[in-house]
């Protein structure tokens, strides 16, 4: 008998409870107002914390033809600077060896130029126009951003003795494997007047070339 | 081979010529310095998955009806997703006018300086970020170029770097290669700049300075005798500003060598160039 009269009294209250829990359900999700909003501190925008990638420091290796004087292995360093999404201006140095010119190797043991003399060292100064920017995929999970890209400028070459002034013009193209690290392949024609083998006349240096540059 | 015949003569007076390439070595320890380095600078780069702390980072909240996500940090990119208003975004990094933004979800883009300009930040002010405008063109102090032009008929490629000591006068530094057909010239000076009205978008100036010419005659000619001299240069140019942080300048400048012998040596140079200011 007590027993039933337990379970009849059990089972009543269960069923008045419900609707009051029910009730407090409500009131107990608007005390917690985070997991609608996010949790974010009453902060201004601190620019100084925002890392800018617009500067380029990188190495190039490739192959640079002289005139008369034969293809040679060339390697340099570039600084660039992103003024904005389609112009930079940019600044090389390159290192390569003049080799003989044909008249030396038929003449046998002649030397138009001492080992110094045949030391290449280039530098410029160029801007540069982003032409096509793109995407290149590599599977169907990767996307690396790519640009085309052209440049034009000024410089020296100090090469068979002499310091000259030397224009250049060049394309490439970069893929971005992440923000901050690219590689590139390119090609630079330099022109420069030389009187070397006798009448002056501008020679064209054709260099091609690949290269690896990190932004910060 | 008629070319070649002259040409040998030519070469041999050439190659008589004393060895001076005190510079190449110079540049070529840059060079390998540069090639230590770079691996240094390459590591982080790899490690760099776009998921580093975010903790730290500037979050932004949408105030438009919504924003524009790109691919890339170019306007040519395709927009692949929009940010409603009421959306927090993280400002990862920024490359020129272009941030890389970050979800809540974790999930990456490009929105130009236009739109993050429009948000809010976790104050509920609008976000001010220090873009350069035409206001900062006669505030800021520092400023920097690169110029060509002709020296004296030579092609002449110079730098500089100035500091504005007012809003009217400054004071640069210059360092200038000229590479004619008969001699290679380098020039250093420091220069007193005056403008009188900075408030110009197109403000002219007078500059007066003094330095160093360095002379050194090509080798294939017969006197091959360096001169250094001092020198002293007076001129007038413009500055023009054109957009951001970016303005162009040109100059011609008068200068006089003062030489040891009867006469002192006077050129005329003119140049033109791009300048950042900071």
């Amino acid at each position: 008998m007590e027993t039933r009269t337990q379970h009849l009294f059990l089972t009543l209250s269960r069923r008045a409870w419900l609707p009051l829990l029910l009730c407090a359900a409500p009131a107990w999700a608007a005390e917690e107002p985070t997991l609608i909003e996010p949790d974010v501190r009453p902060v201004a925008v601190d620019e100084a914390l925002i890392d800018t990638e617009n500067f380029e420091v990188g190495a190039f290796t490739g192959v640079l033809n002289i005139e008369d004087f034969g293809s040679s292995f060339v390697y340099g360093a570039r600084l660039g600077y992103n003024l904005s999404e389609s112009l930079f201006v940019e600044s090389n140095i390159g290192f390569a060896e003049g080799g003989e010119t044909s008249f030396e190797q038929l003449a046998g043991d002649v030397e138009l130029l001492t080992d110094s003399e045949r030391e290449y060292v280039y530098y410029n100064l160029n801007f540069g126009y982003r032409l096509l920017p793109g995407e290149a995929f590599f599977g169907p999970d990767h996307a690396f951003n790519t640009n085309f890209y052209l440049v034009a400028g000024a410089g020296a070459t100090d090469f068979a003795g002499d310091n000259r002034f030397t224009t250049n013009v060049g394309f490439g193209y970069q893929v971005l494997f992440t923000d901050s690290l690219a590689v590139e392949l390119g090609v630079r024609e330099h022109m420069y007047k030389i009187d070397v083998l006798g009448d002056e006349k501008t020679a064209f240096n054709t260099e091609i070339r690949c290269g690896l540059s990190v932004f910060f | 081979m008629c070319d070649i015949d002259s040409g040998f003569d030519n070469s041999v007076a050439l190659s008589t010529a004393p060895d001076s390439k005190p510079g190449a070595a110079r540049l070529r320890i840059v060079a390998w310095l540069l090639a230590c380095v770079l691996p240094l600078l390459v590591s982080p780069a790899l490690a760099d998955d776009g998921r580093g702390a975010t903790a730290d980072l500037p979050r932004v909240q949408v105030a438009e009806p919504y924003v524009a996500w790109h691919t890339g940090p170019a306007a040519a990119y395709p927009v692949v997703r929009v940010s409603e208003k009421g959306e927090w975004l993280t400002l990862v990094r920024r490359k020129t006018d272009w941030f890389r933004v970050r979800d809540r979800r974790g999930r990456e883009g490009w929105v130009h300086v236009d739109d993050v300009l429009l948000t809010l930040d976790g104050a509920g002010e609008p976000v001010t970020l220090t873009e350069p405008r035409f206001d900062d063109f006669s505030t800021r102090r520092w400023e920097a170029g690169l110029m060509m032009g002709e020296f004296d008929r030579a092609p002449v490629t110079a730098v500089y770097a100035g500091y504005w000591m007012t809003a009217n006068l400054s004071l640069e530094l210059w360092g200038s290669q000229a590479l004619g057909t008969a001699s290679e010239i380098l020039m250093v000076s420091g220069n007193l700049v005056h403008q009188p009205f900075p408030d110009w978008r197109v403000s002219p100036f007078f500059t007066l300075g003094y330095g160093h010419i360095a002379i050194r005659p090509k080798t294939t000619l017969a006197d091959t005798e360096n001169r250094d001299n001092p020198m002293a240069n007076a001129g007038l140019g413009v500055r023009f500003y054109m957009t951001d942080r970016y303005f162009l300048r040109a100059e011609v400048k008068d200068y006089k060598t003062f030489t040891d012998r009867q006469t002192n040596e006077e050129a005329t140079e003119w140049k033109l160039g791009l300048s950042i200011f900071f």
